[in-house]
């Protein structure tokens, strides 16, 4: 908006007047306000709690896993893989584009845009940027064996059980 | 008239004076009525009294802006009715879809009108945009209203892709996965994106909820909104585009003789001899009070009286012909075509392979090779190009031709960008199998 040449601000010209400091603070109260609502309505719509399954689960003791086992627990997104005494559980998310890949004769193969990895998760065909994460596994004071998914570890650190 | 009503009985009157009362104008038959009926009558009013006839030849306009916002009409009051027994739950939504087809009177009649005319607002808006670039359409003063139609563009797809979720079906589920995946791989807010259209770190709940909000109410008022500003610049930029000798004076219509301005508050009276009219006298003059504000280069009340003609009746024909053409294509498509029904949502089964709709397929392709690239940088670039087109493409010939000669190099261009999209979803449709391996369709 521009200035209406009014006689009284043309005598200021270019100098700080009262009525310009005025507009002058009053527009940047509108936009912070404008900024403020903004960002409210962003943090609203953020959830505080999902309702979703949680990101820590308990998936059984480790007698259910016989050695060798490649289960892929579709629900909870994750492969758990057995080998001897060692235990370990892989993501089931394609790192592609979220769908969920199933287990094969090689290691995972992705239905949906044709990624596959390999037995340890990493990539050896299609458009599947990184390898398939692996999540810190514990074992629970109850015998449990725990999931952590938002603990990602190195490829290759299995839990001996 | 006065006199008239006083000495007849009110209640005998009843009628004509209610009838009077919303409609102030007879039917016109002077082209002070016809004038009149198009300003004083709230739909009318949102026209031109008078209208260039070039924006009148079907050939030129091929009715697609039209055809679009009748869709987009259709859809929302399809779009209605359907909420009235879905509900976005989880384990409701795919029952509903049920009912539709089994106990609710006309639902799945309503379901189809409403998914193919997405189908069909989709493909409309594109080719609009088509025919709005190959014709020249954005120049100056057009060049703003060229960006709110991209803009137009990008709110119908994500209108119908958030659609896509609410039947909660298999081909819902994994399009949704895929597409906010694709969300994801944007630079420093992607993760945050898809989080905040998820409302969880999955597709669940949440996300059908949120989608069915942003589905229903926020982005049909976005739409509404930038329709609103889209049809109003129409106006403001002197109406639809033509070739400059079309605004030139044809030698069979005597030049304007007299454009009156009334000093005052910028209101221009303007005589304009309509074609019509130019075979009498000048003399018998007609004032039309046309309303408006009038400055600058957007002046089109005084300046263009020759190749214009009443809107009523001839645009409101027009317009009423393609609505008429609009319903009756979705009436028909939606009776010997049923809306697509995939499984129940098996989270833990993708259909192989997961399609998206067609016209997301293009895209799913590009995925196929980079989920980056393909997904968010080549989109963007796109999009970005299309936003600048009119600040880019300076040149001033070739407006309101198709295929204008002058154009050849940017009409060249486009049709390199619509051709490999098109290309691109015919393979993403009809060549991809099985772990998207290709595959052919005979």
């Amino acid at each position: 908006m521009k200035t209406p040449a009014k006689p009284e601000i043309e005598e200021g010209g270019d100098a700080m007047t009262r009525r310009r400091l005025l507009s002058w603070l009053s527009g940047f109260g509108l936009l912070g306000s404008l900024i403020i609502t903004v960002l409210s309505n962003l943090i609203f719509i953020k959830p505080r709690a999902t309702y979703g399954q949680p990101n820590r689960f308990s998936i059984g003791k480790p007698e259910d896993f016989p050695s060798g086992a490649r289960l892929s627990l579709d629900a909870r997104r994750v492969c758990i893989v057995r080998d001897g005494d060692k235990i370990a559980a892989i993501s089931t998310t394609c790192t592609h584009l979220g769908c969920i890949v199933s287990v094969s004769e090689t290691g995972f193969a992705c239905p949906c845009h044709g990624s596959r990895y390999d037995q340890d998760g990493n990539v050896t065909g299609g458009p599947a940027p990184r390898a398939l994460p692996w999540y810190q596994v514990s074992l629970a004071p109850n015998g449990d064996i725990e999931v952590d998914k938002d603990t990602e570890i190195e490829a290759g650190n299995y839990l001996r059980v | 008239m006065s006199s008239q009503t006083k000495t007849r009985n009110p209640l005998i009157a009843l009628p004509e004076n209610i009838w009077r009362s919303i409609f102030r104008n007879p039917l016109p038959s002077s082209d002070l009525g016809r004038a009149s009926t198009s300003f004083t009558n709230f739909f009318l009013h949102l026209h031109p009294v008078k209208v260039h006839r070039n924006s009148l030849r079907a050939t030129f306009t091929l009715g697609l802006g039209l055809m679009a916002f009748f869709l987009f009409m259709i859809l929302v009051v399809t779009g209605i009715l359907l909420m009235f027994y879905y509900v976005p739950s989880t384990t409701q939504a795919y029952d509903r879809m049920l009912d539709l087809r089994g106990t609710v009177a006309f639902g799945i009649f309503l379901r189809n009108m409403h998914r193919w005319s997405a189908h069909g607002m989709v493909a409309v808006v594109f080719l609009h945009m088509c025919r709005v670039f190959l014709t020249g359409s954005y120049k100056p003063p057009r060049e703003f209203n060229w960006v709110l139609g991209v803009l137009l563009l990008l709110v119908t797809l994500f209108l119908s892709f958030t659609g896509y979720l609410l039947p909660w079906d298999q081909l819902a589920f994994w399009a949704i996965t895929v597409g906010t995946s694709i969300a994801s791989y944007a630079p420093i807010v992607g993760k945050e994106v898809k989080f905040l259209l998820l409302g969880d770190s999955t597709v669940g709940q949440e996300a059908l909820l949120r989608f069915y909000v942003l589905h229903v109410a926020v982005l049909p008022a976005v739409l509404s909104l930038l329709v609103a500003i889209h049809f109003w610049r129409i106006r403001k930029d002197g109406g639809l585009s033509r070739p400059e000798e079309e605004d030139a004076l044809p030698a069979d219509v005597p030049a304007p003789t007299q454009v009156e301005v009334v000093q005052g508050p910028a209101v221009v009276m303007a005589t304009s001899p309509a074609a019509a009219a130019a075979a009498q006298p000048v003399l018998e003059k007609r004032h039309y009070g046309i309303q408006g504000l009038v400055r600058g280069p957007f002046t089109k009340i005084g300046n263009v009286p020759d190749r214009s003609v009443f809107a009523w009746p001839n645009l409101f024909m027009a317009e009423l012909v393609v609505f008429l053409i609009t319903v009756a294509g979705v009436l028909l498509v939606s009776l010997f075509f049923n809306a697509p029904l995939e499984e129940p949502v098996n989270v833990m089964h993708p259909p192989n392979p997961a399609k998206a709709p067609w016209y997301f397929l293009g895209l799913q392709e590009q995925v196929s090779y980079s989920a980056f690239w393909g997904g968010v940088g080549i989109p963007t670039i796109e999009v970005l190009l299309l936003f600048l087109v009119p600040y880019l493409d300076r040149k001033i010939a070739g407006v309101g031709r198709w295929f204008a000669r002058e154009r050849l190099l940017a009409n060249f261009l486009f049709l390199t960008f619509v051709i490999v999209n098109v290309v691109l979803i015919i393979i993403g449709t009809f060549f991809r199998g099985p772990n998207w391996e290709f595959v052919s369709p005979w």
